[in-house]
């Protein structure tokens, strides 16, 4: 289709505006978290920050932020490894073998995708209560786990499916077992799933807040939105510069991630949420 | 296993407990249907439900306009369109609660970024209190979750628009369709699978809206703003634990009926 002059300079002129929009606040925040402290708000210009970078070291030793980005770290990397183990081969198995039993699962599994966590968080949290979860890394990976079991199960049977069934009977041959099978000739062809799961899930577990604020209320055990609201609400409204700073530290990592990977990461999502 | 430990068994556990007036310490004693019969007879809850439907129903229609309005304007071949599309994903991939907080700084009554930009601008009519006062507090809502999940609805929409053939669409020209005529006949059912997919998690979602009120509003003015997602918190924390578990059964109905209903619809038309 071909497109008059006018009709394309719109366009662009809209994109533009769009994109305007996406990026102010962040702009804002930058300024603000460049803001010398005796700056009252946006005192003067609103769009010269002072340039004041020692904001940026006391937000980091206030804030307790390295622990929590520590902490984040661990659960969401424990997390996407118990559930690319276990999800992948329960994918596998429902992929190659229609019992009556997987498909079961199988339908279990995507109609509690529906569910969001919050319904069961109470409960949950009793549960954890008993078996001394609270306030541990291991519990938040468990909970987070659950929740991305599905969209790992279903992304990987998808996946494999799609696979010719020769595969696995000429592993069989050369003697593999159904595990081995698994990992030694399924799982390296299958990369674009894992790379799907990981980015349809991997920020979700990174950010996630509604489970935190429940199970790790310690200190020491919080994860980044958890320690970034503990630490907002100690100021309440005032001590902007060291808010947005905090913030600032606290967005660094995923936007960089996300530069990084944003080609492998938009083929990704395109990818797994269509085929759902 | 793990999964039926974590989540299958917590939400049986918790119709069970939905039926009990258990605080979270002592003994639970069965009172039947008591707590649902006192969640209707709350009066802010009945006003939480209101504001997650009025949030969740602005914020899905809102998405899926605003996804595809972009995806239409994305489709086409330009200088720098990765780069639009990577500026435009952006603010999905920040924490919900970390962008209410970015907004708050934006909003603030006074001395927010927002404030200031209309004062030097001279256009002191548009400076407002959005964030006390109820219905625009839930209007500033919705627009910030618009805002931030814009580009997630609509890189879905631009891989439902690029898997469309151009054939497809060509063909329907030379048959002498309109550009309008060929939207809503050949791209609008050929796009149904992304619609599918961007109308129910976006319904999943903000219905269980939780992070970005936290921080921007913490449910206020008073109880303006609460969702029932953080109603659900206030009352477990409150020791009413068997009362939160069954706000969370009505949660789960709340959220079950538009998702079957729109997979319903969107089925049909496929």
């Amino acid at each position: 289709m071909k497109e008059n002059k006018w009709g394309k300079a719109l366009r662009i002129l809209m994109i533009v505006a769009i994109c305007a929009a996406c990026l102010i606040p962040f702009y804002v925040l930058l300024v603000l978290s460049l803001n010398a402290p005796s700056r009252v708000f946006y005192e003067g210009s609103i769009f010269l920050p002072d340039f004041y970078w020692h904001n940026f070291i006391d937000a980091w030793n206030k804030s307790r932020i390295g622990t929590a980005m520590l902490n984040s770290a661990i659960i969401t990397a424990g997390t996407l490894l118990v559930t690319i183990a276990t999800g992948g081969l329960a994918g596998y198995a429902i992929a190659r073998h229609a019992t009556r039993y997987n498909k079961f699962v199988f339908g279990l599994l995507i109609g509690c995708m529906m569910i969001p966590g919050i319904i069961n968080t109470v409960p949950l949290y009793v549960l954890m209560r008993q078996i001394n979860a609270i306030n541990t890394l291991w519990g938040m990976v468990c909970v987070c786990s659950a929740l991305a079991m599905p969209s790992a199960v279903f992304i990987y049977a998808t996946f494999i499916r799609a696979l010719p069934k020769e595969m696995d009977e000429a592993a069989a041959l050369d003697g593999c077992s159904p595990f081995s099978t698994f990992w030694r000739v399924i799982f390296p062809v299958i990369k674009p799933a894992t790379a799907s799961f990981v980015i349809l899930n991997g920020f979700g577990i990174w950010n996630n807040y509604a489970q935190a604020v429940f199970f790790l209320q310690s200190r020491a055990k919080q994860n980044i939105p958890q320690a970034l609201s503990v630490f907002f609400q100690q100021f309440a409204g005032a001590k902007w510069h060291l808010m947005a700073a905090t913030a600032v530290i606290a967005i660094i990592p995923v936007v960089i991630v996300f530069l990084v990977f944003q080609k492998q990461f938009i083929q990704g999502l395109s990818d797994g949420a269509l085929k759902g | 296993m793990l999964y039926g430990m974590f989540f299958i068994y917590p939400l049986i556990r918790g119709i069970g407990m939905s039926m009990t007036d258990w605080d979270g310490m002592g003994k639970a004693t069965f009172v039947g249907l008591q707590n649902f019969i006192d969640f209707f007879h709350d009066a802010r809850a009945i006003h939480d439900i209101k504001t997650t439907l009025i949030f969740a129903l602005g914020s899905a229609v809102l998405l899926n306009v605003m996804g595809l309005c972009y995806a239409l304007l994305m489709n086409s071949n330009f200088r720098g369109k990765s780069l639009a599309r990577v500026i435009i994903y952006l603010p999905a991939i920040i924490s919900p609660l970390i962008m209410g907080y970015i907004w708050f700084f934006l909003l603030q009554p006074g001395r927010g970024f927002l404030h200031y930009a209309f004062a030097q601008l001279g256009m002191t009519d548009l400076i407002g209190s959005w964030m006390s006062s109820y219905p625009s507090a839930l209007l500033v809502l919705v627009l910030v979750n618009v805002w931030q999940f814009s580009g997630m609805t609509m890189i879905i929409y631009l891989a439902g628009l690029q898997s469309i053939p151009s054939e497809v669409s060509e063909a329907a020209r030379i048959d002498g369709a309109t550009n309008w005529q060929r939207f809503w006949r050949v791209s609008v059912p050929m796009l149904m699978p992304a619609i599918r997919i961007n109308v129910v998690t976006n319904i999943i979602g903000s219905l269980s809206v939780f992070d970005v009120i936290m921080s921007l509003t913490e449910g206020g003015p008073g109880y303006a703003t609460e969702s029932l997602s953080i109603y659900i918190m206030r009352m477990c924390y409150g020791s009413r634990t068997g009362y939160s578990t069954a706000v969370a059964m009505i949660l789960f109905f709340i959220i079950l009926i538009p998702v079957l209903v729109s997979m319903r619809f969107t089925r049909q038309k496929n």
